[in-house]
């Protein structure tokens, strides 16, 4: 174990913890910037500690093609390759072969694909993975899994669970640097409370620095995406941290945490900003609308970004899709908004104030009061009132 | 950019400093909003809608200084996305850019994307193949472009021609462009420096020609279009 997690704070299910971590103190609940090939991109490292980026994730698939793992680590590890001195998570590379390769194929050894560099056949097992992981560095490493999405029913949920708990045993065994690096595992099965509640027992067994909740945000409906969170968070150990892997939403996050989740990585906010879209407290503020072209407001008068400071939507507007500058300046701020959310919540919950947290941000978002059902059986659940930013039912307006 | 010993306008103070042995001379340009001043011969820093392509404006001030603090800006980029009615409520370039202690010197092209068009241009005005199609800019209109992005320096509007055309051709270019100076020195809002262009191919007798006249009017410096292809 190379991590201690304390928790300072909470209220119900939800928690606020000092996770520490070899190369930083983390406050959770907290969100993890995703650097896809060893740079987030559109923002240096030096932005990225400004704002309060705490850890980053890098992809174990896509630094294994280039520039190898070996070459990272002659260099010296990931942290000293990409000059990023604050905390690193790596994924085992399981997903992007499964998401990005259409060929792979899944089998006890491990997951058998093409390269996509000369098309021979490989093979990426639970050592192999691990041990490409030893090599990056980083301080938090995932257990291979056999990932299925949620959308997929039938007997292969449950092979997938089964085979992931057998996997974690030849992650454990092969992991060379477990004083250094803080080895999570992943529950999986699927849908099903019964598959996840044998997968969790299985990991809890492990006795690992951390776990995850993998296999969601992947395109299943919210009321079941929940319901899986909940029944994870309420399973999972208190003293060790909780990271649902893939979310994500603004709106999603503060319900995870809400539920007792304390870390999130997405792609999203980065890859909407390159599609010209920022994140505010209102939802999603689309900068290529036509009605940003005259609009002199900073992208959210709220926001004390360098983005915010210095810039009018009808600027920005005039960048985004057409310049590089325009995806850079929006990566900014939707990555300082998912930072200020973080802090926010940390904050919140440390100062006993956290339901009042949660409905002043679904105000924002709900001004008519149009909170979506999920989200309502979610607080319950979490038991936090919500009501003041309901709107009535309609049979209550007589 | 060449100018005499010493010139002052609202925005702008240049000396000379020293002279070498040949005709080569080092000077110290003054402008208001940049706090130290800056030594010439100096290099402009290219911009697209008048950021730095390469570095974000957070990062800039990582660049050494006060050599990285002048940018040069064509006002063609803003004609994709944004009204000149919208950068003038914003409050010009500095406003807009949140680069206050940074100065601005605007010519028309830019050395990669907005370039001169000359079998285009016309009596009327100067055209330019742009990321937005082909732009035909009258002086006005260019005019109407600098009043609302009030850069420190700017050049006046050039008949730019390659190195090819005929003799005619380039003499036009030369009567055009002197037409031209007066018509944007005739519009110049207060506070800009106006640096004259100077064109006339590789025609020594046109060049001289034109910097004749353009030294005739009551200009703060010169700019110099050679085609470098």
């Amino acid at each position: 174990m190379a991590l201690r997690f304390e928790v300072l704070g909470r209220f119900n299910r939800a928690r606020a913890a000092h996770l520490t971590l070899p190369h930083f103190v983390c406050e959770t609940p907290l969100f993890m910037p995703v650097g896809t090939q060893g740079t987030i991109k559109g923002l240096t490292t030096n932005q990225l500690e400004e704002i309060g980026c705490q850890i980053i994730l890098g992809n174990t698939y896509h630094l294994a093609l280039r520039p190898t793992s070996e070459l990272i680590d002659e260099l010296g590890g990931l942290h000293k390759f990409m000059n990023w001195p604050r905390a690193m998570l790596t994924d085992s590379g399981g997903f992007q072969m499964v998401s990005l390769l259409h060929l792979a194929d899944i089998t006890e050894k491990g997951v058998t694909f093409q390269s996509p560099v000369d098309g021979k056949p490989m093979l990426l097992t639970p050592e192999e993975s691990i041990q490409i992981q030893n090599r990056i560095g980083a301080d938090i490493i995932m257990a291979l899994d056999d990932v299925v999405r949620t959308i997929i029913t039938g007997p292969r949920i449950e092979e997938a669970m089964y085979r992931t708990l057998r996997w974690i045993d030849r992650c454990i065994a092969a992991h060379k640097r477990p004083h250094e690096q803080n080895l999570f595992g992943i529950v999986q099965g699927g849908l099903d409370p019964v598959l996840r509640d044998i997968c969790v027992r299985g990991l809890v067994d492990r006795n690992l620095p951390g776990y995850a909740i993998g296999g969601l945000a992947g395109g299943e409906d919210k009321d079941s995406f929940w319901r899986v969170v909940a029944q994870c968070t309420a399973a999972l150990p208190e003293d060790k941290p909780r990271y649902v892997m893939g979310v994500g939403y603004p709106l999603d996050i503060v319900v995870c945490s809400a539920l007792g989740a304390d870390m999130y990585d997405c792609v999203y906010p980065t890859r909407t900003a390159r599609f010209g879209t920022a994140l505010v407290p209102e939802g999603l503020l689309k900068l290529k609308n036509r009605a940003m072209s005259d609009d002199t407001r900073p992208i959210d008068p709220a926001c004390a970004c360098m983005v915010c400071k210095n810039y009018t939507r009808a600027y920005i507007h005039s960048l985004v899709t057409k310049d590089a500058m325009g995806s850079q300046l929006l990566s900014y701020h939707n990555l300082y908004y998912m930072m200020q959310l973080s802090r926010n919540l940390h904050s919140s919950i440390v100062q006993g104030r956290f339901p009042e947290f949660v409905c002043n941000f679904l105000q924002k978002m709900f001004p008519k009061g149009d909170i979506p059902e999920w989200v309502c059986n979610a607080m319950e659940v979490a038991g936090i009132d919500i009501s003041s930013c309901c709107a009535p039912f309609p049979s209550a307006q007589d | 950019m060449s100018s005499s010993n010493s010139i002052h306008s609202s925005a702008m103070k240049f000396a000379v400093k020293a002279w070498s042995n040949g005709r080569a001379r080092a000077g110290v340009l003054h402008l208001d909003c940049c706090p130290t001043p800056i030594d010439t011969p100096s290099l402009l820093l290219s911009t697209r809608k008048g950021l730095p392509l390469f570095i974000s404006p957070d990062l800039l001030p990582s660049l050494p200084s006060p050599d990285s603090h002048l940018l040069h800006v064509s006002p063609l980029h803003f004609l994709e996305g944004l009204s000149m009615t919208t950068i003038s409520k914003i409050g010009g370039l500095h406003q807009m850019l949140g680069l206050h202690e940074y100065g601005f010197a605007a010519v028309p092209r830019d050395s990669i994307q907005c370039l001169p068009e000359a079998n285009s241009t016309n009596k009327v005005g100067a055209s330019f193949e742009t990321p937005c199609g082909r732009l035909l800019i009258k002086p006005a209109e260019y005019m109407e472009m600098i009043s609302s992005l009030r850069p420190e320096l700017w050049a006046t509007l050039a008949d730019e021609v390659p190195a090819w055309v005929s003799d005619k051709r380039n003499k036009t270019s030369v009567d055009r462009t002197i037409k031209w100076l007066d018509e944007c020195i005739a519009l110049s809002p207060t506070g800009g420096a106006v640096f004259g262009a100077i064109v006339g191919g590789s025609s020594l007798e046109e060049r001289q020609r034109c910097a004749q006249e353009v030294a005739r009017r009551n200009v703060s410096g010169h700019c110099s279009f050679v085609d470098m292809r």
